[in-house]
């Protein structure tokens, strides 16, 4: 196989991992653009020998993630909202505190087609938008990629513990924000 | 089961990650809670929502500039 016929099978394989991945971190169609350039030139520095080889969707996916969180690093920090305002609190009794702070709206029998159209839409991207770009990185991984908990971990290199309640908190907090934004008449 | 206890537990019970004891114990109280059914409820939805936004697939010519990008890289190595 030449060098043109493996890429392809690389490209067809991964491009569109790799694209999902990056824009799901950086949000940025132009920044998820150059990572997907800059992580197909290492795996083309890397040379042969790649192929068939089982650890290479995990490195793959190690380098984008790196790669993604580094293009974020100083970048539209603004736009990110401090997750501790979105949790739920809670009396030291473990009940809720208050109103505001746990808010209960039951929008769940929404149809999805509503909810993912229109102004919906909008706030629920500017949602994901202001999470935290490692919080994003988990999010996507595990809820788009379907990987396991264990898988992340490696990926991120972090805890599963760790992986697990990042996760937690970045559901919490965009479900908190959507719940907000749906109630106010979106 | 206080709230508290319930809503940090969810991350588990939606991912079915749970033993079935600790799962009976956290629907007993779901039972007799509203407000922690809506947040389960929409915490669930919540989950699915972001799944679907996070689908996106590449722009068909950002396909065509990387296949142009690696090929010059090749013929350059
Ligand atoms: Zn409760």
């Amino acid at each position: 196989m030449g060098d043109g016929e493996a890429l392809e099978a690389l490209m067809s394989r991964y491009a569109s991992r790799i694209y999902r991945l990056a824009y799901g971190i950086t949000r940025s169609a132009p920044d998820a653009e150059e990572v997907v350039q800059d992580v197909f030139l290492q795996i083309v520095n890397k040379g042969a020998g790649f192929e068939g080889r089982a650890a290479l969707g995990s490195w793959i996916y190690r380098i984008t993630t790196n790669v993604s969180l580094n293009k974020r690093r100083g970048k539209r920090r603004e736009l990110e909202t401090p997750l501790d305002e979105l949790l739920p609190t809670f009396l030291p009794d473990g009940h809720r505190a208050g109103d505001r702070a746990f808010v209960v709206a039951d929008w769940s029998s929404t149809p999805d087609r509503e909810l993912l159209a229109g102004e919906s839409r909008r706030l629920l991207e500017a949602a994901i938008d202001r999470l935290p770009a490692h919080y994003r990185a988990v999010l996507v991984l595990r809820d788009v990629e379907e990987l396991s908990n264990e898988e992340v971990a490696e990926i991120v290199g972090d805890t599963v513990a760790a992986v697990k309640t990042r996760l937690h908190r970045a559901r919490m907090a965009l479900r908190e924000q959507l719940t907000r934004d749906l109630r106010t008449g979106a | 089961m206080t709230c508290r206890d319930a809503i940090d537990i969810l991350a588990d019970y939606v991912d079915g990650a749970m033993p079935a004891e600790l799962a009976a114990e956290l629907e007993r109280h779901l039972a007799g809670c509203e407000p922690c059914r809506a947040y389960l409820a929409t915490y669930r939805k919540t989950g699915m929502l972001g799944a679907i936004a996070g689908r996106v697939d590449m722009p068909a010519e950002m396909q065509t500039r990387l296949r142009r990008f690696l090929s010059e890289q090749l013929r350059r190595a």
